[in-house]
């Protein structure tokens, strides 16, 4: 049962390596082939006055330049915040406080992302980049949070006892046994806090934020097919390129000896 | 006028689309759970039929939920329709994963045993091997709604039924009176929704895991 009830909650993890594999090939290539297509077509057919208007090299750039800030942004956000806080709740004297975070983090994950979105837009009335991405990062929070905890509670404490042995200080201990050793888990952990994030920032341009997800709606009010699955097509092959980075993250990036 | 008059004030349409958000969840639920299991069931022994079919799933977990149901919208039109697709295809990565996974785990001597009393291959998968690997697909399944709770939420965007609705109207009403409380409305209720799921997959579990390996 530990190993099926692991992935609790949004993750794209597979459970198999061989699957990982076959994404980490087939992927990329997908992609190319998808949204090379698409653009392909999109480009050549008759466009009118309208289409030319969202369907042009300028704004499909600017569109996914908006879309890879915003998950840039949060991504940074949620590396900053979430892996500190996931360090610090495991100190010894932070023990007590650890499940009502991850409570908060718990239930900040059972509201709808969307929800979350609008509601931060009529509470701050804010717009644009910032009332997209602070949202989107406290949604996508949870997974690293979570995967820097269980990381670092499963270090086997025969390890830390050893460092602690040899006369490592408690900060050495965490910098060069605990740390590195829960690399993995929070690696993963980021890699599904990117997948959310790259998704949820569709949503952006509700609060004025930009991103794919408004040539999606221009192209549903205006009733032009094309420029909704152009729009669609490159929010789709960002996600897929943005889940194959924090794979190749994942697989480089991980302590050699843990493999 | 603060939260609570406002969902008093409109409880009978809120508690008709906290209705219709729920059984649009678990209806989608169910058919992606009975397709799961069967792709499941169909690949399990299959190395590479398992890691296929989980690549694949992932890889439509992957692709953005808005986007998703941008495209369905030309193809299939507004309503029902993109929406439980769309739940569907999202549901099925947790319930097939999980389904290999709990039917791959299940001790070969068991199976042997099964087979050496007289039981069919069917017999085996029926009576032994899905009974085994339940508890996963049920945590599948849970998983899956928990998600589904959400993304139905978007859905309301292709005139899905559901309280996604109220969010949306409170968006577009933005700075007029009661917005904010319809955006609340939703999405708590959403949320508490979603908490109630999570008892009844409690009660299930509770209920339907084999006595044998209740933990």
């Amino acid at each position: 049962m530990s190993s099926t009830t692991k992935p609790q909650g949004f993750s794209t993890e597979s459970g198999s390596r061989r699957a990982d594999r076959i994404r980490l090939l087939a992927q990329p290539a997908a992609v190319v082939v998808l949204v090379g297509a698409v653009l392909v077509w999109a480009f050549t057919r008759n466009n009118d006055a309208i289409e030319a208007e969202s369907i042009n090299a300028g704004v499909l750039l600017t569109k996914t330049g908006e879309h890879l800030l915003i998950t840039a942004v949060v991504a940074a956000i949620v590396t900053g915040i979430a892996v500190p806080l996931g360090v610090l709740l495991t100190r010894s004297w932070a023990r007590p406080v650890a499940p009502l975070f991850i409570a908060i983090a718990n239930i900040g994950q059972a509201a709808p992302a969307l929800g979350v979105l609008v509601l931060f837009f009529l509470w701050t009335e804010w717009e644009g980049l910032w009332c997209a991405a602070l949202p989107i990062a406290f949604y996508s929070l949870l997974p690293v949070l979570r995967n820097t905890i269980t990381g670092i509670e499963s270090v086997d404490p025969a390890l830390v006892d050893a460092g602690r042995g040899i006369g490592m200080s408690s900060s050495g201990v965490l910098f060069r046994i605990e740390l590195p050793l829960a690399v993995p888990l929070v690696l993963a952990g980021l890699r599904t806090a990117l997948v959310l994030a790259v998704g949820t920032a569709t949503l952006a341009f509700f609060v004025n934020g930009g991103g794919l997800g408004e040539l999606v709606d221009t192209g549903y009010k205006l009733n032009r097919v094309p420029v909704l699955v152009v729009g669609a097509v490159l929010a789709v092959g960002l996600a897929l390129i943005v889940d194959w980075i924090g794979a190749v993250l994942e697989e480089y990036l991980g302590p050699k000896g843990l493999a | 006028m603060n939260l609570f008059d406002y969902v008093a004030d409109r409880w009978d349409r809120l508690s008709l689309q906290a209705w219709l958000h729920v059984s649009e969840v678990v209806q989608s639920t169910i058919i992606a759970a009975v397709l799961g299991v069967l792709i499941g069931v169909a690949v399990y022994r299959s190395p590479i039929g398992s890691a296929l079919a989980t690549a694949l799933a992932s890889t439509i977990l992957t692709v953005p939920s808005f986007a998703l149901l941008g495209l369905l919208i030309p193809v299939v039109g507004l309503g029902a329709t993109p929406t439980v697709i769309a739940l569907v295809l999202y549901a099925l990565l947790p319930i097939t994963r999980n389904t290999i996974v709990g039917l791959g785990g299940v001790d070969p001597a068991i199976r042997d045993a099964a087979r050496g009393i007289g039981m069919s291959r069917v017999g085996v998968l029926a009576r032994v091997e899905l009974r085994l690997a339940w508890p996963a697909i049920l945590a599948g399944m849970r998983v899956a709604t928990q998600m589904l709770m959400g993304i139905a939420v978007i859905a309301a965007y292709a005139k899905g039924p559901g309280l996604g609705g109220e969010v949306f109207s409170g968006l577009v009403r933005a700075g007029s009176a009661n917005a904010t409380n319809q955006a609340l409305a939703g999405t708590l209720g959403v949320v508490i929704l979603a908490l109630l799921l999570e008892a009844v997959y409690f009660l299930i579990a509770r209920f339907t895991v084999s006595r044998g390996i209740r933990g």
